[in-house]
């Protein structure tokens, strides 16, 4: 563990502009809204800013990307193809914990399966990540239900925690190590643990008493998700509900549904793009001829909640798939954020 | 998996057109070359994978392999139902095309020697059993009796009517064809697929079928096959979902908690019946 | 940071976002969570703007016909085509030149676009959406009230006590305002949905009367006398703040209660129960669609009558709301796109009206009304000769025949459309991220939506387009900018006259009328515009309902339905809401009805059969879709989507002129 003064603690993401493109909360002002986005330099992140709207999983797995060039001359029969890869390195400045444990899900799920998706791979092996423990909850954070917050303990190059006069700096890779040495940091005494400790557990103790209780009702709820034993009646409550907006998988840090277009350009050529979909609309599923086999919108909220909540998941990413932001919550256009439905399964389990 | 592992499986492969056979109506077979003459020779799969097969200008698609894995020409065949497919019926001899793959799990085959092979197929349902058929007549002797059981709507309805005129004449090799409305120059039987299997006397002990047709078929197919006595899991089929990216990616083609491009698209009826969701 | 503020564009509900600009493309788009309306929400088609906004579908350079095809020119070229072809039509311009607006352009485009019509080309035949269906509500509510446009606030929704929905599928043509309508719900609002299909906002309704096809007007017609009946009205309050509603309640003395209830099918208990709710909840709102298949006037004018007979205009949370499925309908009107309207809802009547305008333009411009286009179209001895059409789909399909008749066609757009196939010169014009623009939701909230890239090969902004226009008739228009346009609106218009764009971009836009009266914009109605008092609407006392025949048992009734939108030609530009759009057809490729289990079992049809429908006028074959939402008797077709339905529907403009509440009656057979 390190120490840098709180005055200082930007000079770390300068040093890290010298060469990535830094990313880091943002406010704009106008519409009162944080977002985690590119910045020229470090004086336009605003580091304890609340929990950006957008989550930061843009980085890595942007709305809309082209993954492929082709051009194909019908005339000539000549097809050229060429496969397009993010070159930037960027480094991600002031990521919170939940936003971490999305990107972790992320990485578990697009590199370390069967295949390795080499266009998410090229975004992630260039990053470099730098964590800021939350010291205080957002208004609809639920974190220490999922496991994921309020501090992070793997996944990121350099943790950051706001101490009294100082900020702890702590390495979790050899990239990090290397950038306290470049930098030149004090060491920090043992009893800075003990001060960490302190500060996360005073953040854990801000949460509202609703959030914590919630911890032993999630792991239950994941349970019955899992074995299928909830009622439809529980499914078609939620589903009437649901607008089929798409919100809720496109502010989620762990939803990494797409789907890809060919794209055609008015030179003639053609983008294959890669953009976000979202389970939650009908023709998702839908193949050509005539089968729909998710239809009902019932159905299509069922999946969501399996998918985020189920062991199955939980297997592929390691840790279960919600990472409690909170954010599907406000974006939602009827009343169906993933801590609304936890609560509705809770009264069925409880009847 | 293919056998030469290709780096980046994000990209496709160039291949052109070389032969356009029509079959019934709204269905073409497509005998496509690789550019890359490295590609072409070791291009392998297994009898029930897929490629995504990439329409210039118009998208990719997931289109099922009907050839056999060995000694032979490498074709797809395509139903027009939708905006790719219907760019590719427009496209001619010479014309070129993106395949990636191939990808799936594919039917497993070594698990299966020695035992009797009963094929049970409806409309277009043959074409990814078709590999499968002509594979396991390359090598009759390691199989006990096979038996193909074909149904279509109309005789019109038929795929593949030159490869059925062969298997009817092939000694030890039971091919039975019906149709559910004859036409009256039809000579074969008339009635639903799933009558067939009482005629053709199919066994069930050390035995493996393959189903594969709409989903009504479907359903009394295996209630057929299970009322004679076969387990649910030496029941397979080939399952559809829209894809698009063919590598567990993009989660479109999610069933339950499989994904059919990678767990699949061959599934045991013992698993179809654990899914969890409609199929 | 990439990330800039701007206001979607497609429905009238006018969600804020943001949009990720870089490298002079649009990249993504995000919601806005501290706007106003929609509080960090959107719907799939504003989630997926940024699809649209990047399309390279566009009409890259203007084009004249030549041989038959279109032939690429320049800006000039086209320009003076159009003029020369259009010269022989000077004289008589009232009768034979018409400009059909487009409610999706933007205050700025729509106002040189009638400032064109009316000085240039000296006609006032010019309309803004078909039927006219939003024009029809804001009639009523002027009159009324004095308050051309919904008298409550979007913001406000989540607070009313009782909510009253007539027909209208809120959650797929408005769904953010629906999303405030579910939430006032969940808040303890009483919800009431009157329509004659289940749809979802009548899923999330606290009752859902579902009334016969064709009755809305009669259920509330009995709503009114109900609340009289019981003594729920205040006669003082009406005596005092309203006029005329001694004739509103003749008008409804004709009605037979009893006969309400078997006309409508709604027990009179369940009637006076709602009548009582709206009386005594200390707020009350109603919700309609305008546009395509809107309300009728009639009906409008009784909801309003309602409303007003429970002492519910003006209050604090109350409102009339009519709800604009077009992102700049309200606004188109607010500009004068009407034969009879100038900027404002001011009249042409009104000679010191139309003198401020010749002052303030400098040249004369003719104050006789003109005529509605679709009118004209549809009158064989109209003598209409020409027409300038911008950014349109409806009248293409409803008067294909009528306008490929006509001698001349220009076409204004910025996304390809079939128009196009039929016009004589096609002229290009930037989109609304292209160019600096304003537009006007459904709530009166004027919004400023700021340029952000480059325009698509270097097409010209409205301004700029049709100032080259005015200077082919020797009339120097001096606009540098769209502001400069929004300068000159707001000094002519009373009600925006307090708007600047500085001030837009300090809040999240202006509710009008801003003026010095209301500095700061105007929230709710809280007293009639004008002084004075409100005023009854007059209506009508037939109370009939359309039954179904011997020989026609079926009752269709159309609507609009899920994702369904102005056949999506701005739709097919992208790839996930035209997906979307395209669900239900590719399960149902060749259309669909949708008619209940019962009827079907009757009919001996099952899920995906083809059946024919036939009709007084003609017949079409359709696939049967089995669905619980609509009654016994009642089939429904969704309208107007030029894929599912062929002609068969076009070919009863009679029956459609009732809007939402047409009804033909049809008979159903298996094929």
């Amino acid at each position: 563990m390190y120490l840098i003064e709180k005055s200082k603690v930007m000079t770390i993401a300068d040093e890290l502009a010298k060469e990535y493109e830094l990313y880091g909360p943002v406010v704009d002002k106008a519409a009162g809204q944080v977002f985690f986005d590119r910045v020229e330099g470090s004086g336009d992140i605003s580091l304890m800013a609340e929990i950006p709207a957008l989550p930061p999983k843009a980085t890595v797995f942007p709305q809309i990307e082209s993954i492929m060039k082709y051009k194909y001359d019908r005339e000539t029969k000549n097809a050229v193809i060429e496969p397009v890869f993010s070159e930037a390195k960027k480094a991600l400045f002031g990521l919170r914990p939940c936003d971490l444990a999305g990107i972790i899900c992320l990485d578990r799920f697009f590199i370390g399966q069967e295949f390795v998706d080499d266009v998410y791979l090229e975004h992630r092996k260039r990053m470099f990540i730098v964590t800021n423990t939350c010291v205080v909850p957002f208004k609809q954070c639920f974190c220490v239900c999922t496991d994921s917050g309020p501090d992070a303990d793997e996944g990121y190059d350099l943790n950051l925690t706001e101490a009294g006069e100082f900020y702890l700096v702590e390495s979790g890779s050899e990239k990090g190590a290397a950038m306290i040495e470049k930098l030149g940091l004090a060491k920090a005494g043992d009893e800075y643990r003990k001060i960490k400790k302190d500060v996360v557990d005073k953040s854990i103790s801000l949460f509202e008493d609703l959030t914590t209780d919630n911890k032993a009702w999630i792991s239950r709820v994941m349970n019955r998700i899992t074995t299928g034993f909830i009622k439809d009646d529980v499914w078609e409550y939620v589903g009437k509900q649901c607008f089929e907006c798409g919100a809720c998988t496109f502010v989620c840090p762990s939803c990494s549904c797409f789907n890809i277009e060919d794209h055609n350009r008015f030179d003639k050529s053609t983008d294959r793009l890669r953009t976000w979909d979202s389970c939650s609309f009908e023709g998702y599923t839908n193949m050509a001829g005539d089968h729909n086999p998710r239809k009902p919108v019932e159905d299509r909220r069922n999946k969501r909640f399996f998918c985020k909540l189920s062991y199955s998941q939980s297997k592929k990413y390691l840790r279960p798939g919600c990472v409690g932001c909170g954010r599907c919550q406000w974006v939602c256009p009827g009343d169906i954020g993933l801590p609304n439905v936890v609560t509705y399964i809770r009264r069925e389990i409880t009847e | 998996m293919c056998e030469n592992d290709k780096k980046v499986v994000t990209i496709p492969e160039v291949a052109t057109i070389v032969e356009i056979k029509d079959e019934i109506q709204d269905v073409k077979t497509f005998y496509l070359k690789f550019d890359n003459p490295d590609i072409d020779k070791n291009f392998k799969i297994k009898s029930g994978q897929f490629v995504m097969l990439t329409v210039f200008g118009a998208g990719e698609s997931a289109i099922s392999l009907p050839p056999s894995p060995e000694n032979d020409r490498f074709h797809l065949s395509v139903k027009r139902v939708g905006k790719v497919t219907d760019a590719l019926h427009k496209l001619e001899v010479g014309d070129k095309v993106g395949i990636r793959g191939p990808f799936g799990n594919g039917f497993p085959f070594e698990e299966l020697k020695g035992k009797n092979l009963i094929y049970v197929a409806g409309g277009i349902g043959l074409i990814p059993l078709r590999s499968s058929i002509v594979h396991a007549l390359q090598h009759r002797e390691d199989f006990g009796r096979i038996i193909v059981l074909l149904g279509a709507r109309t005789p019109a309805d038929l795929m593949y009517q030159y490869n059925i005129e062969e298997w009817l004449k092939i000694e030890g090799f039971e091919c039975y064809v019906t149709v559910d409305q004859a036409t009256p120059d039809w000579k074969g039987e008339t009635g639903f697929v799933h009558y067939l299997i009482e005629k053709a006397n199919v066994p069930v002990e050390n035995s493996v079928a393959f189903v594969c047709g709409p989903p009504i078929m479907f359903n009394s197919v295996i209630g057929e096959l299970m009322k004679r006595g076969m387990k649910d899991d030496a029941i397979l089929s080939t399952l559809e979902r829209h894809m698009k990216c063919g590598i567990g990616k993009c989660q479109h083609c999610s069933i339950g908690r499989t994904l059919v491009c990678t767990d699949g698209p061959v599934y045991s009826f013992k698993q179809i019946k654990t899914l969890g969701e409609q199929i | 940071m990439d990330y800039k503020s701007g206001v979607c564009t497609f429905c009238g509900t006018g969600c804020g976002n943001f949009l990720k600009v870089k490298d002079g493309a649009v990249h993504g788009v995000y919601s806005m969570r501290n706007h106003p309306v929609s509080r960090g929400r959107l719907c799939v088609r504003g989630w997926h703007i940024h699809e649209l906004l990047m399309t390279d579908q566009r009409i890259s350079s203007p084009m004249i016909r030549v041989d038959g095809s279109l032939k690429e020119v320049s800006y000039d070229e086209a320009v003076d085509f159009m003029f020369e072809k259009m010269s022989k039509y000077k004289e008589g311009a009232a009768k034979e030149v018409g400009f059909l607006a487009s409610p999706r352009s933007s205050n700025e485009d729509i106002f040189l676009f009638t400032k064109l019509a009316r000085t240039v080309f000296k006609t006032n035949n010019i309309t803004l959406d078909s039927e006219s269906g939003h024009r029809k509500s804001l009639d009523v509510l002027y009159k009324g009230t004095g308050m051309a446009g919904m008298t409550g606030s979007i913001a406000a929704v989540s607070k009313a006590k009782f909510i009253l929905v007539v027909g209208s599928d809120v959650t797929k043509m408005n769904p953010i305002i629906g999303s405030e309508i579910h939430k006032a719900e969940m808040a303890g609002a009483k919800v009431v949905t009157i329509s004659s299909r289940v749809s979802q906002i009548a899923r999330l309704s606290t009752l859902h009367l579902q009334v016969n096809p064709g009755s809305k007007k009669v259920l509330l017609a009995a709503l009114a006398k109900a609340l009289v009946a019981e003594g729920h009205h205040d006669m003082e309050w009406l005596s005092k703040k309203t006029s005329g509603s001694k004739e509103f309640l003749e008008s409804i003395n004709s009605l037979n209660l009893t006969e309400a209830e078997n006309l409508t099918g709604i027990a009179y208990n369940t009637i006076a129960a709602v009548a009582k709710d709206i009386a005594g909840s200390e707020s009350a709102m109603a919700f309609w669609s305008t546009g395509i298949s809107g309300l009728d006037q009639d009906t409008v004018s009784f909801i309003y009558n309602l409303f007003l007979l429970a002492g519910k205009i003006g209050g604090e949370n109350c409102g009339m709301n009519p709800l604009t499925g077009i992102a700049n309908l309200q606004g188109g009107y607010d500009m004068g796109a009407a034969p009879d309207l100038l900027t404002g809802f001011q009249s042409i009547d009104d000679a010191s009206v139309v003198n401020k305008f010749k002052d303030a333009w400098g040249v004369d411009i003719n104050s006789v009304p003109g005529r509605d286009i679709y009118n004209l179209l549809g009158d064989p001895a109209s003598g209409l000769k020409a027409l300038v059409v911008a950014d349109h789909d409806e009248g293409i399909i409803r008067y294909k025949k009528e306008i490929e008749g006509l001698e001349f066609v220009a076409y204004i757009g910025t996304y390809l459309n079939p128009f196009m196939d039929i016009a004589d010169v096609v002229i290009p014009v930037a989109g609304s991220i292209e160019n600096d623009g304003t537009y006007t939701n459904t709530g009166r909230r004027v919004q400023l939506s700021r340029k952000r890239v480059d325009t698509f090969n270097n097409v010209y902004p409205g301004w700029k387009l049709y100032s080259s226009m005015a200077a082919k008739a020797s009339m120097k228009w001096d606009y540098s900018s769209s502001e400069d346009v929004f300068k000159e609106i707001a000094s002519l218009t009373p009600s925006y006259s307090g708007i600047t764009y500085s001030k837009l971009e300090e809040n999240f836009g202006i509710q009008w009328p801003c003026n010095d009266r209301f500095p700061a914009g105007c929230e709710s109605l809280d007293a009639p515009m004008n002084g004075g008092v409100y005023n009854f609407a007059p209506v009508s006392s037939e109370f009939s309902v359309p039954a179904a025949k011997a020989d026609y048992p079926i009752l269709l009734i159309t609507g609009q339905g899920q994702h369904f939108w102005h056949q999506n030609n701005i739709m097919k530009n992208t790839y996930i809401p035209r997906r979307e759009y395209r669900a239900t057809l590719l399960l149902y490729p060749n259309g669909y009805v949708e008619i209940c289990k019962a009827d079907a079992d009757a009919l001996k049809v099952r899920d995906k059969w083809t059946v024919k429908i036939s009709s007084q006028h003609g017949s079409m074959n359709v696939d049967v879709k089995i669905s619980e939402d609509v009654k016994k008797g009642t089939a429904y077709i969704p309208y107007f989507i030029r894929e599912m339905i062929t002609e068969f529907l076009m070919e009863h403009t009679q029956d459609l002129q009732r809007g939402e509440d047409a009804i033909i009656p049809i008979r159903i057979e298996g094929v």
